[in-house]
């Protein structure tokens, strides 16, 4: 133990106020049960209950700057097994978004495949495997886009081979102009979205 | 009274498949000299029960001898009232479910049981309750006036008993009057102590009398028969009760001992100071007297800790959550920091640590490194175990130590008394420590006039001893319960549980002890230990090893029993040399008989005989329940159930050995610090006293192997063939008693 920091309750104000589901981690009780139930924990730099202890501690930058935060992928396992009932996804992903609304980019690609993500269901109210692959993989440019178009080329063959992916672009739902504005709506309360 | 035996053998759940009845019929009519031999395929059913009362009442049979299942089944189904002897001989669990059906050793060992039962009903003699001449008194004395002490005055009070109290301070209440709030039901909130309302029910109900500004300066004679000597306000008052309650409480752990600036740093106070404080009005600064902003709750203060308090006192976690709430309450905007090692917040009372998280107190797993002062306000540097790193927490007004409880049992100081000549670890002049388990080491509060001692036993932490599962209010004390704090650590809401607890116990002693019969774990016996004062020899040996002090010591050293104190152990009748202490039916020269009564095959015919003597309260039991998972062990070894194997007198080991019986077994209870003996002693005496047997056999030149004390867990029934299995084969091994056929 080296490092000689002071508790500071300016951060987890912070976090309350402006977090989805922020407030919740208040009943955190520090069991470690989201740690262990994590399958990406190995690849986090500080599991989910650490980052909660170190919102109430107040260390704003870790916090924020740690790729634990955009790892998340929603499997669930966590919330339903946390015995305080906290909605750790939601939180995880109110942090995600709040981090790079402070223009925190820590994964920045998952932060542009959520953008493109949201702004196809927006379009269309559906996923076009190719087009979301394409816009994904050229986010950084022409060269860096066709080296990962090759890398994943086989994959895209047998997709089409088995009927998963379609040649021609995927058409519009009905009543998209209902689902937008429901997305709309979330997008107001601050839940959902993603904007770089 | 004229004997007259019948014997009746049961032929159902297998017996009679297994035993050839006519030749046990004959051996009991013919050698045995049974007058009435009947046998029946269901004798706990209606028809084999009348069968037996029809007998009664024609024949004027007295002396039922049954032959069928355990004597711990059906015992109400074959109690034929109290002037009726009745002898229960094992038949079902050990002999015909424990061994292979039609072979001559089942046959053999059946025949044993017959002999040993019906020599033991003929030793038997009906039995009579003690009653003293004196009045009993059906009154319930209890000592302190804290929460525990008057609920457990009201329940009494509730049952139409009456109650005394006496309370040292000058008015009831003990620490719940001193507190501001409680958390108890629905846990969602702090709610009102409620003490004025008890205190006033308390004082108002006819069936309380209190003293208060009062202690106890003597109890003597026994249950039922106390007389208590009261010192209420310089004077002395007598009160006759019949059982006593001590509620004595706790004292809170001396903060001064810990090294977290307690007495040296002003704003460094303890759990009760703060809620002292806070029931008074402000919660401040004890050093400026402005009002605090942010708190620093120091949980297991001293606790859990091998240095101070090793145990968890159960209430400090939910304390320091009530006075963060208490800290909110008067400022919204402090801030309250709660380090602990665990919180524990015992029964339903998670709920409050939920309000607290909500309330945005910070919590903080760790240890405090160091509390200093600098400028007026504290700060604290922590280990903060979940971040991983040092934490140092500044401008703190208050820091509050939550320390432990101590039960006012534990003395001050460890009393020392005067040691035999020679004793190992005596000082210079002679003196040594009391063990905890001795009546002279806890702090006054009860003065018994006890041959063991003035107060109750203690345990390790200086709690009265008592069993935590199986009979908590029970202390080694009969007729004294101890109820709340002194018990061991709990909460205002547990406390009230368990006066309510003690003050039935108390009723149920009052009951008992005027009509003769036994309590707790022996409930309902009526025989009692009659001692034969011309022979004895004023050894002392019956007035020091009584678990339960129950025989006290006129100025010769003659023992002078206190029949309601007694539990029927035969502890007593075990430790006594001139076996002069003995029950109506149960005796040295009884269970003598009863080995004399087996039948010791020749050495030629190399069928060895073991004797087992076996703990009723566990050990038998096990055997039983082996027994009923139809598991199997050798046919030679013989079964008698003892009392307590604190009972068994060593003339036993002689009667049997002279007989050319080949070996001993000896299951008791589990002894030592987590006890499970339901004489607390009984078992660790038998070993004592088996340990100075071996010199004994040595001098017989027999070996000391043949004797073996094994502890038995009620749960160790799957151990009992191994273990049988095994001593046999040592005494194979060891080769046939020499003594056969002396």
């Amino acid at each position: 133990m080296e490092t000689n920091t002071s508790y500071d309750p300016s951060f987890a104000r912070e976090v309350f106020e402006n977090v989805d589901s922020g407030e919740e981690i208040k009943m955190c009780m520090q069991c470690g049960m989201c740690a262990a139930s994590c399958p990406l924990r190995e690849h986090m730099d500080y599991p989910p209950r650490q980052i909660f202890s170190m919102i109430r501690a107040g260390k704003r930058d870790m916090v924020l700057n740690a790729n634990s935060i955009m790892m998340c992928t929603s499997c669930y396992t966590c919330q339903v097994r946390c015995p305080r009932g906290i909605p750790v996804i939601d939180v995880m992903h109110g942090l995600a978004h709040y981090a790079i609304s402070k223009g925190i980019l820590t994964r920045k690609d998952t932060a542009v495949f959520g953008r493109e993500f949201w702004q196809q269901i927006y379009k269309t109210g559906r996923i076009d495997e190719k087009d979301l692959s394409r816009r994904y993989f050229f986010a950084d440019g022409i060269i860096t886009g066709i080296k990962k178009s090759l890398q994943m080329a086989r994959m895209g063959i047998i997709m089409l081979l088995h009927g998963r992916m379609k040649i021609l672009p995927e058409k519009k739902i009905k009543g998209i102009k209902s689902l937008r504005s429901m997305l709309d709506k979330a997008m107001q309360t601050g839940k959902g979205g993603s904007e770089v | 009274m004229e004997k007259k035996a019948a014997l009746y053998i049961c032929t159902g759940c297998g017996i009679g498949d297994a035993l050839d009845i006519d030749s046990l019929k004959e051996l009991a009519t013919d050698d045995l000299g049974v007058p009435i031999c009947k046998d029946h395929p269901f004798l706990c059913g209606a028809e084999g029960v009348d069968l037996i009362k029809k007998d009664i009442q024609d024949e004027g049979v007295n002396t039922i001898i049954i032959a069928g299942c355990s004597g711990r089944v059906n015992y109400d189904v074959f109690n034929f009232g109290p002037d009726k002897i009745v002898e229960r001989i094992n038949l079902r669990e050990q002999v015909a479910w424990c061994q292979p059906p039609k072979e001559e050793d089942t046959q053999m060992l059946a025949e044993d049981y017959l002999r040993m039962g019906c020599s033991k009903a003929n030793d038997t003699e009906p039995l009579e309750p003690y009653i003293a001449e004196e009045e009993y008194s059906k009154d319930i004395l209890i000592v302190g006036g804290g929460v525990a002490g008057m609920t457990a005055a009201l329940e009494i009070a509730k049952a139409g008993r009456k109650a005394i109290l006496v309370e040292k301070e000058d008015k009831l209440g003990g620490f719940l009057g001193k507190m501001k709030k409680l958390i108890t039901m629905p846990y969602k909130d702090l709610s009102d102590t409620g003490a004025e309302d008890l205190i006033k029910e308390v004082n108002e109900n006819d069936n309380i009398k209190v003293y208060t500004s009062a202690t106890v300066a003597k109890i003597s004679g026994s249950p039922g028969l106390f007389t208590a000597e009261i010192s209420a306000d310089g004077n002395s008052v007598q009160e006759r009760v019949g059982s006593v309650i001590q509620a004595t409480g706790w004292t809170p752990y001396d903060a001064s001992k810990l090294n977290l600036g307690y007495g040296k740093i002003k704003d460094v106070i303890t759990n009760v100071e703060m809620e002292e404080m806070a029931a008074k009005g402000k919660i401040t600064r004890p050093s400026d007297g402005k009002e605090v902003k942010n708190v620093l709750f120091v949980q297991c203060a001293g606790s859990r800790d091998p240095e101070h308090l090793p145990y968890c006192s159960s209430y400090c976690c939910l304390a320091s959550l009530k006075q963060a709430a208490y800290v909110k309450e008067q400022n919204p905007e402090a801030v309250n920091y709660i380090v602990y090692k665990d919180m524990r917040t015992v029964g339903q009372a998670e709920d409050f640590y939920r309000k607290a998280q909500e309330d945005g107190d910070v919590f903080i797993r760790g240890s405090i490194v160091n509390i200093n002062e600098n400028g007026g306000k504290l700060s604290v540097e922590t280990d903060d175990e979940l971040l991983g790193e040092r934490v140092n927490i500044e401008e703190i007004d208050l820091v509050v130590l939550a320390v432990g409880m101590v039960p006012t049992s534990q003395p001050d100081q460890i009393p020392r008394i005067q040691a035999p000549e020679g004793t190992e670890g005596a000082d210079e002049e002679g003196m040594i420590e009391v063990m905890p388990d001795s009546g002279f080491f806890a702090k006054s509060a009860l003065n018994l006039e006890y041959r063991q001692g003035p107060e109750l036993p203690t345990l390790k932490y200086g709690f009265p001893d008592s069993h935590f599962i199986c009979f908590p209010y029970e202390t080694r004390r009969t007729g004294i319960y101890t109820a709340g704090c002194v018990r061991r650590p709990m909460e205002v809401v547990k406390a009230k549980e368990d006066a309510a607890g003690a003050a039935m116990k108390a009723i149920q002693c009052c009951e008992a002890s005027s009509q003769g019969v036994a309590l707790h774990p022996r409930a309902g016996d009526i025989s009692y230990p009659e001692f034969n004062m011309q022979r004895c020899t004023q050894c002392k040996r019956c007035t020091e090893e009584c678990p339960f002090g129950a025989i006290n010591e006129d100025e010769k050293g003659n023992p002078l029993p206190n029949p309601t104190r007694c539990r029927r152990c035969g502890v007593c009748m075990g430790a006594c040399p001139e076996r002069i202490i003995s029950f109506k039916n149960y005796s040295v020269g009884m269970i003598g008989n009863m080995i004399k009564a087996i039948e010791v095959p020749e050495e030629d015919e190399e069928k060895p005989r073991v004797i087992a003597f076996v703990c009723e309260n566990d050990a038998y039991p096990a055997i039983d329940m082996a027994a009923i998972k139809r598991m199997q062990w050798s046919p030679y070894v013989r079964f008698i159930p003892v009392r307590c194997l604190g009972s068994i007198n060593l003339v036993w080991v002689a009667d049997a050995m002279s007989k050319g019986i080949d070996g001993l077994l000896f299951l008791g209870c589990r002894h030592g610090d987590d006890y499970q003996c339901h004489f607390i002693k009984g078992s660790e005496l038998a070993e004592t006293r088996l340990g100075k047997v071996s010199e004994t056999l040595d001098r017989l030149a027999l070996e000391a192997e043949r004797v073996k004390f094994l502890e038995i867990g009620i749960t160790d029934y799957n151990r009992i063939p191994t273990i049988i299995n095994e001593f046999m084969e040592t005494i194979d091994e060891l080769g046939p008693n020499p003594y056969k056929g002396w």
